[in-house]
């Protein structure tokens, strides 16, 4: 067998489509049975323009000359399959002729495969974006059941040790007359004022550096100096306490129901912890916590009964009224303080 | 756990790619169903039956009713070409080394879309 036979037979089995044009008037020199499988026989006269419609003829010259070669894609219906079909030219001289070597590769699956890849992807993409927006959001409801310190515990330990925080200031407030208004009004009416009311407190504790804990029915727990130490913990939370009162003073103002308060603040040590397994929540506990909730027995509706050690660090910015000393229920005799809102004070004054 | 789906089960999107590619050969030479993609751009085609084997494998769900149903609406499809589908689907499962319940499972599911795409 000649160099020629092997060489044609080797052409024809790596499936390329090949074929010389002549460089002067682009008509065909050669074209081997693949190419003219894929684009018919090559009418004479119209010669390279008649087989690739849209081949720019002299973009491919300037590119033969400048760069000494020249690639394109094309692509056509085979039956209803969209071919693409990768042309190569390069230069080079034939018997004195100036011809080019045209050499045509078929890539019609390469690019299904990009296709498909690209749909794939922007298919995950859309998958991954709706995956975060879905974790974004059950960290939104476990960052309201804890603070965020104890969550970034919990994800990566999958638990939490329970943590002392100490001092810290507790405020506990409670509803007169919850259980009433429950029973004598529409029940959804009261629990959507509610739930007003506890958002208002959350955003004004969070003003003042408190973090709301929990609510039980028309209780509400929030902390201040936790989980992050603070030296004003006391005074955040009598501020926070004072300005509940205000609000809701307001709110009755132009409300026909009429949500009235009880507060009791106590300082000192909390432990924190999630509680429960399957249906965790975020507690504390602790002799402030139990402190807080005993001295609320001791203010009227709308006071602030405040412990004597809290009442000390409290005395010289805020108005304190002494109530002398108390037996409170687990705990020792102590003295009881009430705390005023000193702008009530100097307007009944003046 | 959330349970496994076929599309986990057979390999993911390495083997799954495989299964698509064969549908849309088969598709295209089909001279029943074929000539419904006659006018349709290649890389649409393939992005459409993409989507149509992820989902109708369970993963990643992509395609709603009532994409379905629009994507559908101005096609003269009668029951027979769905039933030249749901065939060629069998075929190019089976091919793939589906197993016999799961091929089943699929056929179900396709099935079960009859309504969103004849008529």
């Amino acid at each position: 067998m000649s160099i020629e036979a092997i060489n044609e037979q080797l052409l024809r089995a790596i499936g390329l489509g090949v074929a010389l044009i002549d460089r002067t008037d682009f008509s065909f020199h050669f074209y081997d049975d693949t190419f003219e499988e894929w684009f018919g026989k090559p009418e004479d006269e119209a010669g390279l323009s008649g087989v690739f419609t849209e081949l720019d003829l002299d973009e491919l010259h300037a590119g033969l000359n400048k760069n000494g070669r020249y690639t394109a894609e094309t692509r056509f219906k085979n039956k209803r399959r969209t071919m693409v079909i990768a042309v190569d030219f390069t230069p080079t001289m034939e018997g004195g002729r100036e011809i080019a070597v045209l050499v045509c590769q078929n890539i019609t699956r390469i690019r299904e495969l990009e296709s498909m890849i690209d749909s794939y992807s922007m298919m995950v993409e859309r998958n991954n974006r709706e995956i975060k927006r879905e974790k974004e959001q059950v960290e939104k409801l476990l960052l309201n059941i804890m603070p965020r310190s104890v969550y970034e515990e919990f994800k990566t330990f999958g638990v939490v040790t329970p943590q002392l925080y100490d001092p810290v200031s507790v405020l506990m407030l409670d509803f007169v007359g919850f259980a009433d208004m429950v029973a004598s009004s529409d029940p959804s009416v009261t629990v959507t004022e509610l739930n007003d009311i506890y958002s208002a407190f959350d955003r004004i504790g969070e003003q003042f550096g408190c973090e709301r804990i929990k609510t039980i029915g028309d209780a509400y727990i929030t902390v201040a100096g936790f989980p992050d130490p603070t030296p004003d913990h006391s005074k955040s939370a009598a501020n926070a306490a004072i300005r509940f009162i205000r609000y809701l003073e307001r709110r009755n103002m132009s409300h026909p129901n009429q949500w009235r308060c009880r507060i009791g603040l106590a300082t000192g040590a909390v432990v924190g912890s999630v509680v429960g397994i399957q249906k965790y929540v975020y507690d504390i506990f602790g002799p402030a916590v139990n402190l807080a909730s005993r001295l609320q027995e001791f203010s009227e509706p709308m006071q602030i009964s405040v412990q004597h050690e809290m009442a000390q660090n409290l005395r010289d910015q805020f108005d304190m009224e002494n109530l002398g000393t108390k037996h409170i229920r687990g705990f020792s005799e102590q003295q009881v303080w009430h705390l005023l809102d000193s702008t009530k004070i100097a307007s009944r004054a003046g | 756990m959330s349970e496994q789906t076929l599309f986990e089960k057979y390999g993911g999107f390495s083997k799954v790619s495989k299964v698509v590619l064969a549908f849309y050969d088969t598709l295209l030479d089909s001279d029943d169903i074929g000539p419904f993609f006659d006018d349709i751009d290649m890389s649409r085609m393939v992005d459409h039956q993409t989507k149509f084997i992820a989902s109708l494998l369970g993963d990643p769900a992509s395609y709603t009713d009532n994409q379905s149903k629009q994507l559908h609406s101005h096609l003269d499809i009668e029951n027979s070409h769905f039933d030249e589908l749901k065939e060629v689907l069998s075929d190019t499962l089976e091919s793939h080394g589906f197993g016999a319940t799961d091929v089943e499972a699929v056929l179900q599911e396709f099935e079960s879309r009859r309504q969103l795409i004849v008529g």
